[in-house]
């Protein structure tokens, strides 16, 4: 189920927060009513946390996350990195990384197994972004746009790019990634797909302004429906498809 | 490139003020296909039909292919993933971004290594994309205008006259760029004028057609040659220099601005009448000549416009030539021809600046003796001739003679010398070196150089009969001495005092062993005995003699005790050798000796104490450590609960245990996952 939400006032709720099926990061705001929604939704699972990167509030375009890992920009103050590893669960590793693409949720779009970069990503980040998240790292663009991580929402079930994006571009990005692609918008016609959505493997949020229309495409390409956080899907789910291939 | 340079065909160029030729040209006058620019590009239902189809039928297969490097489908996953980590992919993803076509994995791997991951820049070959949007592109920066007639003839003029920078011409039918063009051939419009102010150089007339109808030059000191050319600023920073140069350069700076001024001003009602008004003027300065106050110019007068390409000092001349350039119209017969004309001339500026460095470079070169020799940077070195070596095979000691060689080696030199080992030049270095020696102090005459030479003569006679008897001595009783020295037993020199004469023990003492060069005193160093060292050097063994390694009997000595008896040796008999060469290193007394010694033992006994004290915390953090946490939170101790290092100031903590840091804190965490609860 998704669920439609504000940041003060503002629809664009991938800006500020970061979700994944391991935690949740939200932005320091004036009011806790953004916190409360995703707490009410989440909090029986996994944590959600209050957390600022360089003393900005855009969490979500500045980090990039899943269930392994959390990579944060180089600007991310001491106290900041050291309030994130101490709220975080222990097996999500925590990581800083000097990039000049400093933005890392605009240039870098993952779920728990693949990545999609921006092509002039740096190759020391590559590595680390690897290592750190576990994942295997693809250069790609969507849609002719090079910032891949605003333009593509990405779970391990299902993912959503740009509208724009053509057919082939589609289908040869879900081959790619190995999950079903549909181009969609948010907030009523919005195609900073990511901006305005943050979904993990059972739940999305998204801006107030997001039509039924557009929440019944995300809830159709998420399979959120019959979602609960189950072991096939997180744990289980690598050897699967070792084993498939 | 040479071949297009040599199939180049030069352009006709007719003058705009040549009526007859130019309305003959203008005749069916269109503007030129590379001109017009691509929105306005007619959309013909075919292609988009054709792209349509071939969305539909070739693409949108199942997606196990990439479409951006035109490869797939592929055969398995490893093989997808691995083309989409390649950096040919990488490539092309850029090249799409540019809007251009993707290379072919051989293209890819015979272009330079360099630039294939960057892949943005350099993008220089080109040969690949679309001829015609580059001719476009070019097209449309240059400063030129193209048109083309009725005969399919191609002519390009000078945007400036057509123009207005800032003046967008509607390019899609063209008609205005026409009627510009046809606009020129009336006289009214042929009335330039054409303005250049330069480093103190002004220049400038108004053209009616072909010809000067005013014209005026002006030209006044306003840059100190060989000072740079930046005087002017200086003088707004503060620190301007006050020589009488400068202050007539300041003055002639702002005569100049004056004058022209008022030239321009003087001629305000040509210049009303004219259709243009080109200038040319580099840097605020020479601009504010142009535009300054109360100048009948303004910059934001249409009819002023800037010359589009560099020119040279600004004389009547080059006023003459400019607006003869401005005026040119230059006549391609074909559409071909200019085209690569066109791109001839592109790729012929890059060519042409470098020989022009070249160029500039040689000149330099050649100007450079004439230069001022700026003592500010270091110079090359001037090649010299090294000092003249000889070397010998006879000895391995330096054979390198100047004044400065100690006189102690001459004299060696010049026994080997009288042995006949020495070769002649050797010879006569040596007499160089005699002579030069004395000529040092200019005072001394030459009366004095000559009683030197002959001293030196009878030096080396007396040492011409020592080195025959030295070998005879050393069988008897030097051997006896040596013995004593470097044997094992303790025996005082005592024992064969009586053998020697008084004068000839000293001589035993500093006899050298032909072997090695050790004397007496060297035998006993290196054979540790500290009795005998002392009583070698108390019997007249010199401690400055060298052996053949060049080592002092000091520097041969291998234990600290026997180098003590050469110091206290020292510190008793200050005067009775002269140490400076001996390679002691100073005198002491058994005094400081003794302070010495305590010294050190109590730095060890500090040392001893340190490890102790190391050695009870280690056996306190071992139990510290093996304790339960039960255990530690009652012990209270300020200790990190895992490591047992010493906790900062505020402790990382969690539930009662304290650490020294979030490693530790989330190591022990691990260990105990039971504790998340809490």
């Amino acid at each position: 189920m998704a669920v439609r939400v504000q940041f003060e006032n503002n629809n664009e709720v991938g800006v500020f927060s970061k979700l994944t099926n391991s935690y949740c990061l939200v932005a320091i705001g004036g009011s806790e009513n953004f916190y409360s929604v995703f707490e009410a939704e989440l909090a029986d699972t996994i944590p959600v946390v209050h957390v600022s990167v360089a003393g900005c509030r855009i969490i979500g375009r500045m980090t990039v996350a899943n269930k392994n890992g959390l990579l944060v920009p180089s600007s991310t103050t001491d106290t900041e990195l050291q309030h994130i590893r101490n709220s975080l669960p222990d097996t999500v590793k925590v990581q800083r990384v000097e990039e000049r693409l400093s933005a890392l949720g605009n240039v870098i779009a993952c779920n728990d197994y693949v990545a999609l970069v921006h092509p002039d990503l740096d190759k020391d980040t590559e590595e680390i972004l690897a290592d750190t998240l576990n994942v295997e790292v693809f250069r790609q663009t969507v849609a002719g746009n090079v910032l891949v991580g605003s333009y593509t929402a990405l779970t391990n079930r299902g993912g959503m790019v740009h509208p724009k994006t053509t057919i082939q571009d589609q289908d040869e990005l879900s081959s790619l990634l190995q999950v079903p692609l549909v181009a969609g918008t948010v907030n009523r016609g919005s195609d900073v797909v990511a901006a305005g959505l943050v979904v993990n493997d059972w739940s999305a949020f998204c801006g107030m302004d997001t039509t039924s229309t557009e929440i019944s495409v995300i809830e159709s390409v998420f399979k959120l429906n019959d979602a609960k956080p189950t072991a096939i899907t997180s744990t289980m789910r690598a050897s699967l498809i070792d084993s498939m291939s | 490139m040479m071949n297009i340079k040599s199939e180049v065909v030069k352009p006709n160029t007719v003058r705009v003020y040549d009526l007859d030729e130019y309305e003959k040209l203008l005749k069916g006058i269109r503007v030129a296909a590379c001109m017009i620019t691509e929105s306005h590009q007619i959309v013909d239902e075919e292609s988009v039909l054709k792209r349509l189809n071939k969305l539909t039928i070739d693409g949108a297969t199942d997606g196990n292919c990439c479409s951006c490097c035109g490869v797939g489908p592929f055969a398995s996953r490893a093989q997808q993933t691995a083309h989409y980590k390649h950096h040919w992919h990488t490539h092309n993803l850029k090249r799409k971004l540019f809007g251009k076509a993707a290379l072919t994995l051989g293209q890819f791997s015979s272009r330079n290594e360099d630039s294939s991951v960057s892949g943005s820049d350099s993008e220089t070959e080109g040969s690949s994309s679309n001829p015609a949007s580059e001719l476009f592109a070019a097209a449309t920066r240059h400063c030129k205008a193209f048109f083309s007639n009725h005969k399919g003839k191609v002519f390009c003029i000078y945007r400036c006259i057509l123009h207005h920078k800032k003046e967008e011409l509607s390019t899609d039918g063209g008609d205005t760029w026409v009627e510009r063009c046809q606009r020129l051939s009336i006289a009214g419009y042929q009335r330039w004028a054409i303005l250049m102010v330069s480093g103190g150089h002004f220049a400038g007339a108004i053209f009616s057609g072909g010809v000067a109808v005013v014209h005026k030059t002006h030209h006044s000191y306003v840059t100190r040659r060989g000072q740079g050319q930046a005087q002017v600023n200086r003088d707004q920073h503060g620190n301007a220099p006050r020589s009488a140069g400068a202050s007539m350069r300041r003055y002639n700076q702002a005569q100049f601005l004056q004058h022209v001024q008022d030239i321009v001003a003087s001629w305000i009602d040509d210049l009303k009448g004219c259709y243009l008004v080109l200038y040319r003027a580099v840097g605020s300065l020479n601009q504010s000549a142009l535009f300054g106050k109360n100048s009948p110019l303004t910059r934001e007068d249409p009819r002023v416009r800037a010359l589009p390409f560099p020119t040279r000092k600004p004389t009547y001349k080059e006023v003459k030539r400019v607006h003869e350039t401005v005026a040119s119209v230059e006549v391609y017969d074909s559409m071909e021809l200019f085209q690569r004309a066109l791109i001839a001339s592109t790729s012929k500026t890059a060519v042409k600046t470098g020989t022009d460095s070249n160029i500039d470079r040689n000149k330099k070169t050649q100007k450079s003796p004439s230069k001022p020799i700026d003592r500010a940077k270091s110079r090359e070195r001037p090649p010299r001739e090294l000092p003249t070596q000889i070397v010998s095979s006879e000895d391995d000691g330096p054979c390198f003679i100047d004044s400065e060689t100690p006189a102690g080696w001459i004299k060696t030199l010049s026994e080997q010398s009288s042995n006949g080992v020495i070769t002649n030049s050797r010879k006569d270095l040596l007499n160089d070196c005699a002579v030069d020696n004395s000529s040092d102090s200019d005072q001394e005459n030459v009366s004095a150089r000559k009683e030197r030479n002959v001293k030196l003569k009878k030096k080396k006679k007396v040492e011409e009969k020592q080195p025959k008897k030295a070998p005879l001595k050393i069988s008897a009783n030097i051997k006896k001495l040596w013995k004593i020295a470097s044997g094992k037993d303790v025996i005082s020199l005592e024992t064969i005092r009586e053998e020697f004469a008084a004068e000839e023990l000293r001589a035993a003492c500093n006899a050298p062993d032909p072997a090695d060069g050790n004397t007496a005193l060297h035998k006993a160093a290196i054979a540790d005995k500290p009795h005998m060292v002392t009583e070698i050097l108390t019997a007249g063994g010199d401690p400055c003699l060298r052996n053949h390694a060049l080592q002092t009997p000091y520097a041969a000595a291998p234990h600290p005790d026997t180098r003590v008896a050469f110091r206290l040796f020292q510190a008793q008999f200050p005067d009775k050798y002269n140490y400076s060469k001996s390679q002691i290193p100073g005198p002491v007394t058994p005094e400081q000796l003794e302070q010495e010694r305590e010294k050190k033992a109590q730095q060890k006994k500090a040392k001893r104490q340190r490890e102790k004290e190391k050695q009870v915390e280690k056996n306190k953090l071992n139990k510290f450590l093996h304790m339960t946490d039960v255990q530690k939170v009652r012990a209270d101790l300020m200790m990190c609960f895992l490591c047992g290092s010493k906790l900062p100031r505020p402790p990382f903590e969690y539930s009662n245990f304290t650490f020294c840091s979030i490693k530790c804190l989330q190591n022990h965490r691990n260990l105990r996952p039971l504790h998340n609860s809490a």
